[in-house]
C-alpha cells in the first residue's frame, strides 16, 4: 500500500537466499527498496541507482520480485500478490525508470537445459525458462571433475539458515562434449 | 513402437512434471518434498522449491553425520541412465544437465523418509514404463 510520501509497504515479504528466505518488511519508495527482516536483525537496502534490472516471476502463491544489481548480484523478494503488480509496476516506472518484465519459471521437472551466467549469478534455464539461480558469492569452491563435470560446493553458513530444513550443499553439473560453450571455460572461480 | 507420441513419460520432448505454477503443491517448510500425484520431487534451491521429473531421477542416498543428515541425489546423465530412445541429447545436443544435488538435512527423520519416498516413486514409475514398453513390443 501506498501511504501519502509515495512509499509503499508490505508487511509480509520473504528476502530470499542460499539458506532459504526470512520473512521481514519492504518498504519501496522513489529512492529504492528497504527491507528489515521481522524481529530485528538484517537490513537490505537496494538504492535505485544500483538496479540494473527488474523481474518478476510468477512462483507457488504469489510473486517474486528479482532485483539484478549493476555489481553483478541480485536481491529476491517473495510473497508479492497479483493486485500488487500493476499498482507497483506504475510506482517502478515513473520513480525508478524500471519496468519488470516478466521471468517465467520452468515447471517441466527436466534435469536439462542452459546455464547462464550473468554477473555473479548463475541461471539454468529450461526451454528457455528459469528453473533455478545459484549466486557465485555463495560457492566455496567449483572443480572439473573429468572431461565433462564441473562441481559447485557452497560455503557452509549456520548463521543465516531461515526455515531451511534441508539447505543446498552441491550441485554438478553434466556438460556433453557436443556443448562447445563451456568446455574449457575456466573463466568461473 | 514408438512414434505414437505417446510411448512414455520419459520421452524427452513431453516430459511435464507441471503444466502450471498453481499445480505446484506449496508448504511453508522449505524441505525436499515428494508429489506422488505429478511424479515430481521438489527441492529447496534458493528459496524456491525446484521440481525435477521423478524419471530425471537415477539415484538417491542419504547419510548420518555429526547429528546432519546428507542427502544426495544424482540425475540421469547421457551416457548413463537414459535409454537410447529417450536421451534428450539427441534432441537437444547442447543442453547443460543437473548431475548431482546434495543437501544437508537437519531432520534425520525427514531425511531418511523423503528418500525412501523417493525411491518408491522411483521404482513404480520405473516398473510402469519397462511394462508399457514390453507390451509396445
Amino acid at each position: 500500500m501506498a501511504d501519502s510520501s509515495g512509499v509503499h509497504q508490505y508487511g509480509n515479504i520473504l528476502l530470499g537466499g542460499r539458506g532459504g528466505t526470512n520473512p521481514g518488511q519492504l518498504k519501496i519508495h522513489p529512492g529504492g527498496f528497504l527491507w528489515k527482516k521481522s524481529g530485528g536483525g538484517k537490513v537490505v537496502e537496494v538504492a535505485k541507482g544500483d538496479i540494473s534490472s527488474l523481474n518478476w516471476t510468477r512462483v507457488p502463491k504469489g510473486y517474486q520480485l528479482a532485483i539484478r544489481l549493476k555489481a553483478g548480484s541480485n536481491v529476491k523478494f517473495n510473497g508479492f500478490r497479483e493486485q500488487d503488480i500493476s499498482n507497483l509496476n506504475n510506482f517502478l516506472s515513473s520513480n525508478l525508470g524500471l519496468t519488470p518484465e516478466d521471468r517465467p519459471l520452468a515447471i517441466s521437472g527436466r534435469n536439462w537445459g542452459d546455464a547462464e551466467l550473468e554477473g555473479n549469478i548463475l541461471s539454468f534455464m529450461v526451454g528457455g525458462k528459469q528453473a533455478f539461480e545459484i549466486s557465485v558469492a555463495d560457492v566455496s569452491q567449483t572443480q572439473l571433475q573429468g572431461k565433462n563435470e564441473v562441481v559447485v560446493e557452497f560455503h557452509v553458513d549456520d548463521t543465516t539458515s531461515a526455515n531451511e530444513k534441508d539447505t543446498l550443499m552441491e550441485i554438478s553439473f553434466h556438460i556433453p562434449s557436443t556443448n562447445a560453450t563451456f568446455v574449457g571455460d575456466d573463466e568461473r572461480p | 513402437g514408438h512414434g505414437d507420441g505417446r510411448s512414455s513419460v520419459r520421452t524427452s520432448g513431453e516430459m511435464i512434471a507441471y503444466r502450471s505454477v498453481d499445480d505446484i503443491p506449496s508448504s511453508k517448510d522449505l524441505m525436499i518434498q515428494v508429489d506422488q500425484k505429478n511424479e515430481a520431487i521438489l527441492l529447496p534451491i534458493y528459496g524456491l522449491l525446484v521440481p525435477f521429473h521423478i524419471s530425471t531421477v537415477r539415484t538417491v542416498t542419504s547419510q548420518q553425520d555429526g547429528g546432519h543428515s546428507y542427502i544426495r541425489l544424482i540425475f540421469n546423465v547421457p551416457g548413463a541412465g537414459f535409454s537410447v530412445n529417450d536421451l534428450p541429447s539427441q534432441k537437444f545436443p547442447r543442453s547443460i544437465y543437473v548431475k548431482e544435488i546434495s543437501f544437508r538435512s537437519n531432520d534425520v527423520r525427514h531425511s531418511n523418509q523423503v528418500v525412501q519416498l523417493i525411491k518408491t516413486l522411483r521404482r513404480q514409475v520405473a516398473q510402469r514404463e519397462s511394462e508399457k514398453a514390453e507390451r509396445a513390443t
